[in-house]
């Protein structure tokens, strides 16, 4: 129970920091857009073709967002040597892992909500094919990104590291979670389940979270 | 002029100290290697409960790594030692329950407010936040608790660090270089923090090379070279 209500704590402090902060608003979300808007420029105006490849790119956008979102989590820990007051508390370092992932995915989520908006409208891609399917895939793809991006953004809370290292390991760890995110969202737009790739997502997110459990206070520690 | 004591009963209940008998620290032939560089070499340091040590020496000398040591931010590279009766590695949870180290940064979020900070590190050590709007009052930061840090002064940043030793009440209290940056009101509010420990019974261990600033302390010991050597002061030398 304290181990949640610390998890709680670090989530909204993080989700405090960066409404605030407006970091999503301000390089995130235009990042995305303009991820999305390239891609869609240099494919042509092929409807069928950018309506194919419309999932790859709406789960890459949501990549590299999460990716940046992660980061700038751990930005705010180095600071001014904030890392060191969550080392030096005396809380489960769970809860801290558990509660960065929880901001991220947090983000996450309303990122990708307008993400999905903009490849709808941008795309021609309809969304209401099955929506159950979809939401699972990017509610599940979410908790796994972030369960990365939490996990690898403690190796090293040194900006120069951070910059260089931070992509080279959670991009590979998190291909699992793009195939099965794309497979998942293409075969819902048209309607169909997706039990197998969601189980996919499933595995994934429960190995990584609880990797991060057992794990990170030797991360964190010198 | 030191602020005014603290009433006890709004603050949260003080962790208890060191295990019976065993002294607040005792480092055995501790070191520290960054790469090949030796931070701290081979120091013996022994602090009983209740003492108010003060560590001096120049820049570089080890006092910080020292200081981090023991509040279980680094560990050393050979050596052993305990912390409030726990071990240095083993027992880190332990020791961080009973220690604060108030050091050059402030470990503080600049987005939050000033009350939303040490309302996270109640959070974070659990216990109750009762006590926030008072240790705000008592380093005079109360009209600003809903600040953002962002907007303070260095000195402002260390008086809220002030207080967030002030919640926890620990056992030992590590202060590296608490001065620096520093006016005079807010010195004094660091001492009155120190003295206030001190009358409590805690113990206190103070590293800084401001020599206008050892009052307070009931022992001395002096740093060199990442070694502890006899005090160049009592030895007739500067």
């Amino acid at each position: 129970m304290i181990l949640l209500r610390q998890a709680a704590a670090v989530a909204g402090k993080d989700l405090r920091v960066e409404v605030r902060g407006r970091y999503a608003l301000g390089a995130v979300l235009p990042f995305a857009a303009t991820l999305l808007v390239v891609f869609g420029l240099s494919l042509g105006p092929g409807r069928t073709l950018l309506r194919q490849t419309a999932p790859g790119l709406l789960w890459l956008a949501v990549l590299f967002a999460g990716v940046l979102a992660s980061r700038r989590a751990y930005e705010t820990e180095a600071e001014d040597g904030a890392m060191e007051g969550l080392l030096l508390a005396p809380v489960d370092k769970a809860a801290v892992f558990l509660g960065k992932a929880a901001g991220v995915a947090v983000q996450l989520v309303v990122l990708e909500a307008v993400v999905v908006a903009m490849v709808s409208a941008l795309f021609d891609l309809p969304v209401t094919g099955s929506v159950g399917t979809l939401a699972g895939a990017f509610l599940l793809g979410t908790v796994g990104l972030a369960a990365v991006g939490a996990l690898f953004g403690a190796l090293d809370v040194s900006a120069r590291a951070r910059e260089a290292v931070f992509p080279l390991l959670v991009l590979p760890l998190a291909t699992p979670v793009l195939v099965a995110g794309v497979k998942a969202t293409a075969l819902a737009i048209d309607g169909r389940g997706a039990s197998s790739w969601l189980g996919l997502l499933v595995a994934f997110d429960l190995v990584v979270l609880a990797a991060g459990t057992l794990v990170y206070e030797h991360l964190l520690e010198d | 002029m030191f602020p005014r004591t603290t009433d006890a009963a709004t603050l949260p209940a003080a962790v208890e100290p060191a295990r019976a008998g065993t002294p607040a620290i005792a480092l055995s032939r501790v070191t520290r290697v960054f790469g090949v560089i030796p931070a701290v070499v081979r120091v013996d340091f022994t602090v009983e409960p209740g003492e108010t040590v003060l560590i001096r020496g120049p820049n570089g000398a080890g006092k910080s790594t020292l200081l981090r040591i023991v509040a279980t931010a680094l560990s050393p590279t050979y050596g052993e030692g305990h912390v409030q009766g726990f071990d240095l590695l083993r027992g880190r949870e332990g020791i961080r329950r009973r220690t604060e180290l108030l050091g050059h940064r402030t470990r503080l979020y600049e987005d939050l407010t000033a009350s939303e900070n040490l309302r996270f590190a109640c959070a974070m050590h659990d216990i109750s936040a009762a006590g926030v709007p008072e240790a705000l009052e008592h380093v005079g930061l109360a009209d600003v608790t809903g600040e953002r840090v962002r907007g303070f002064s260095q000195g402002m940043r260390q008086r809220l660090a002030v207080a967030r030793a002030l919640l926890r009440r620990p056992p030992l209290l590590l202060l590296d270089e608490p001065y620096a940056g520093l006016d005079g009101e807010a010195k004094d509010i660091v001492d009155g923090a120190i003295l206030e420990a001190r009358t409590a019974g805690r113990t206190v261990v103070l590293a800084t090379h401001d020599l206008s600033r050892g009052g307070l302390a009931s022992r001395t010991v002096f740093m060199d070279g990442g070694r502890i050597v006899p005090d160049p002061l009592r030895e007739g030398r500067p």
